[in-house]
């Protein structure tokens, strides 16, 4: 089986609109025979087949836009039919092609060989052997004139070249860690971040970030900076909510998870993000466009040992509760004890985040990027509440709804709390969701 | 103080020997064997065919981005068939037919566009420079050869490729001053394509031909039918026997046409007429070179067949040595002196040392959200 993957049309194009098909499933094709034509940015172009065989599967259709690297089509070089491992794609960056089985048939079919290496994205190392360290004169100048070895000032510049900034910095004594590979530095407005010299005002210890803060560093300046963000709140009555809560628990069969609030709310959330599809979606401002999601996957909060971390509980509006709150648990479980994978944190389209049971009441929690909402639990606390007419306690729960401006309005996101308060408040109505 | 015209003495010629339809001036056709001819002619056949299957290549994402030569093969055969191996090429990246008369084998020219250094590799016997895309370097490159075999004193000629576009750069004006002061064995041949990437002739250069440029610098110009071979070889032979004999350059302008895109990351139906294609398909060198041979009783249906089945096996025997050739990043290093230098061989073992890391597996990174 050979899948044809699109491959760089032109230099640098990422994606193309497929025009036309040129070929149906089940047709014999031939070596360089048309197979389709494919519109880029840059030309409109007719991509002959690369093999012989038999088209088993057209992977598109004409008008979709594919990415380079997306599956195109699928070709049985020999007739076995998916017997064979899939081969190597053509688009595979491998430096190295792999040797063709020396074969003079005509149906022969090598593999491809990968094409010119990519463009290097992630900036190299700077070289840091016997050759000159990379600056331009004009920094090197500087470095001279501040009196400073240029051999020991870190560059932050593309591939480690050293900047004015880095010799500035250096001669004031500053270290700089280099941005970790692979993950871009997100630019702040340009301020002056110069921080001072703390050591005149005391002892200091300075400690290198790992790697998650990094990370939570990152999204959350870019959460900070691209989500205009609001935040809504209130309280939910969950007396009557809580003692069935804790009655349910008090007879749990063999193998049943314990009903935690969380666990509730996130039932309740999951029923409303249904009716408030704006609460569930994302604002893309280069297309100008909202991007609604046609399905609930819950980030929940987690702090662990090495810091906070977003799993995402998949479907949650299709789970029932007891299902619901063993997963909870089970995911909490593996956040705190690192037993997840990356893909496990994707995805999400709304969080939650339970600090009420660290003591926290109102909050203005940071809308997880690029979604449009998350709900902050607050920690619930008997008050004096009224009861027909009469003042008696109850256990009341805050609420506090960050939402994204752009696409939430402020109506929206009160009916969207409205909605959950009703549920929780309603311990019958938890049922019928 | 009159004021009086200056009489400058030159005069510039147009020179084509075969019709548009391939018909013949017998006055002033080449001598060239009859072997040859047909060895031209397979040549110029298999680099047509050669560009069409790289544009494939290109399309299946198994080569990297192409300059297609296809309408152009005249005029560089023309150039290659007509100097001695000895002789130096300069070639710019259109030349894939002279290319292959010089001996270059069809898969250093996939190599080359692939991205590979191998495809810069030279052939034993023959004074030629790689395929070189940078605009007009070629000029400057080709006149210090010449100026090299004048001091030498070899008898040894270069020719240099470059095209319209590249008249307009400064790099042209100063290659050929010197070839015109010096009086070098230089033979500057512009292969006028007629559209500089997107801009067409008329908008890049106000001169009305390319071949009156060279009066400017004191030197012969002369403009051939580029899409006819035999015109293009006359007035080879004509600017080798006088570089050769110490009479100076010449500057040749080539006229023909880039049937295709300037190259696979441009699409020119965005900024050219589909009618001005069709005027100069019929003027294609191809058919009318193969009419020629066919009008002479040295092309029929026969020798023809033969010749398509020896290209047809070429190619698929250059796609397979391509395709198996196993890229070596040492050859970054290796070419440019006789002997490495320690910086270089400094930096070959650096890349080396990073690309064996890069084989192990990366570890694994954690990443939050919120």
């Amino acid at each position: 089986m050979f899948d044809f993957k699109l491959p760089d049309l032109g230099e640098g194009v990422h994606e193309g609109q497929i025009v036309n098909i040129l070929v149906n499933e089940g047709d014999n094709i031939d070596e360089y025979q048309a197979m389709m034509e494919v519109e880029t940015d840059k030309a409109a172009v007719e991509i002959p087949s690369p093999k012989a065989g038999v088209v088993t599967k057209i992977h598109v259709e004409s008008g979709q836009t594919v990415q380079v690297g997306e599956v195109l089509i699928s070709i049985d070089t020999d007739g076995s039919n998916g017997d064979g491992q899939p081969e190597e794609a053509v688009t595979a960056a491998a430096p190295a092609p792999t040797k063709a089985s020396a074969s003079s048939s005509t149906t022969t079919a090598e593999p491809p060989t990968a094409t010119p290496a990519e463009p290097a994205k992630a900036s190299a190392p700077a070289n840091r052997g016997d050759g000159p360290v990379p600056a331009a004169p004009v920094v090197r100048k500087l470095a001279r004139e501040l009196d400073v070895d240029i051999n020991l000032v870190p560059g932050t510049g593309a591939g480690g070249r050293i900047l004015r900034e880095d010799v500035e910095r250096f001669a004031r004594g500053e270290s700089v860690g280099a941005p970790a590979a692979g993950s871009a530095p997100l630019k702040l407005p340009s301020v002056d971040g110069t921080l001072p010299d703390f050591s005149q005002y005391g002892p200091v210890r300075r400690e290198a970030v790992p790697q998650i803060r990094k990370t939570i560093a990152r999204q959350m300046t870019r959460a900070w900076l691209s989500v205009p963000r609001v935040t809504q709140t209130d309280t939910a009555d969950v007396t009557e909510l809580d003692r069935n809560r804790k009655q349910y628990n008090t007879a749990l069969k063999d193998g049943e998870a314990k009903l935690t609030m969380t666990a509730i709310v996130l039932r309740a959330i999951a029923v409303a993000l249904r009716q408030y599809p704006m609460v569930n979606a994302s604002y893309d401002a280069d297309a100008e466009e909202i991007i609604y999601k046609d399905y609930v996957h819950i980030g929940i909060a987690v702090d662990t040992p090495r810091g906070l971390v977003v799993p995402v509980l998949r479907d949650a509006d299709k789970k029932p509760l007891p299902q619901l709150a063993a997963e909870l648990n089970q995911i909490g479980e593996n956040a705190r004890t690192a037993k997840f994978e990356i893909a496990d944190l994707r995805g999400a389209s709304f969080t939650i985040t339970n600090y009420g049971a660290l003591g926290g009441r109102y909050g203005t929690p940071m809308v997880n990027w690029p979604e449009a909402g998350i709900l902050g639990l607050g920690r619930a606390k008997l008050e004096p509440g009224v009861v027909d007419g009469q003042i008696v306690p109850r256990l009341m729960m805050p609420l506090s709804l960050s939402f994204d401006h752009r696409i939430v309005d402020g109506a929206d996101a009160a009916r969207f709390t409205n909605d959950i308060i009703q549920a929780l408040e309603n311990p019958l109505r938890m049922i019928s969701l | 103080m009159p004021r009086e015209t200056l009489s400058i003495p030159h005069r510039l010629e147009s020179l084509s020997v075969l019709s548009a339809d391939g018909k013949l001036d017998q006055d002033l056709e080449p001598q060239v064997p009859e072997n040859d001819l047909r060895k031209l002619y397979k040549t110029m056949l298999a680099s047509r065919q050669l560009d069409e299957r790289c544009l494939m290549l290109q399309r299946q994402g198994r080569m990297g981005t192409y300059g297609p030569s296809k309408g152009q093969e005249a005029a560089s055969l023309g150039v290659a068939y007509s100097l001695k191996p000895s002789d130096w090429m300069v070639p710019a990246f259109r030349e894939t037919a002279g290319l292959l008369w010089r001996g270059w084998p069809m898969h250093t020219w996939m190599q080359f566009w692939g991205g590979f250094e191998a495809g810069n590799e030279i052939p034993e016997g023959v004074n030629d420079l790689p395929t070189c895309v940078p605009i007009a370097s070629q000029c400057q490159y080709g006149m210090g050869i010449a100026w090299g075999c004048k001091l030498r004193g070899d008898g040894q000629v270069c020719a240099a490729f470059c095209g319209d576009g590249a008249t307009s750069e400064g790099d042209f004006h100063e290659a050929m001053n010197f070839a015109g002061v010096y009086n070098l064995p230089f033979i500057m041949v512009v292969q006028n394509n007629h559209w500089a990437i997107s801009i067409p002739r008329h908008a890049q250069t106000a001169s009305p031909t390319i071949a009156q440029k060279a009066i400017a610098y004191g030197l012969d110009g002369l403009q051939v039918d580029g899409n006819d071979i035999l015109a293009v070889i006359v007035a080879m032979r004509e600017a080798i026997e006088k570089a050769r004999t110490g009479g100076g350059p010449t500057m040749i302008e080539a006229v023909t046409y880039r049937l295709a895109m300037h190259t696979t990351a441009d699409d020119p139906k965005k900024y050219r007429k589909e009618e001005e294609v069709q005027e100069w398909e019929p003027r294609d060198p191809l058919p009318r070179f193969q009419k020629y041979l066919q009008d002479k009783g040295l092309l029929d249906d026969k020798v023809q067949k033969v010749i398509d089945e020896e290209i047809a096996a070429e190619l698929d025997t250059a796609v397979r040595n391509y395709e198996e050739y196993t890229f070596d990043p040492s050859g970054f290093f290796k070419h440019m002196y006789a002997e490495l230098s320690p910086d270089l061989e400094a930096q070959m073992r650096e890349l080396q040392a990073h690309l064996d890391r890069k084989k192990k597996p990366a570890p694994r990174q954690e990443r939050a959200e919120v």
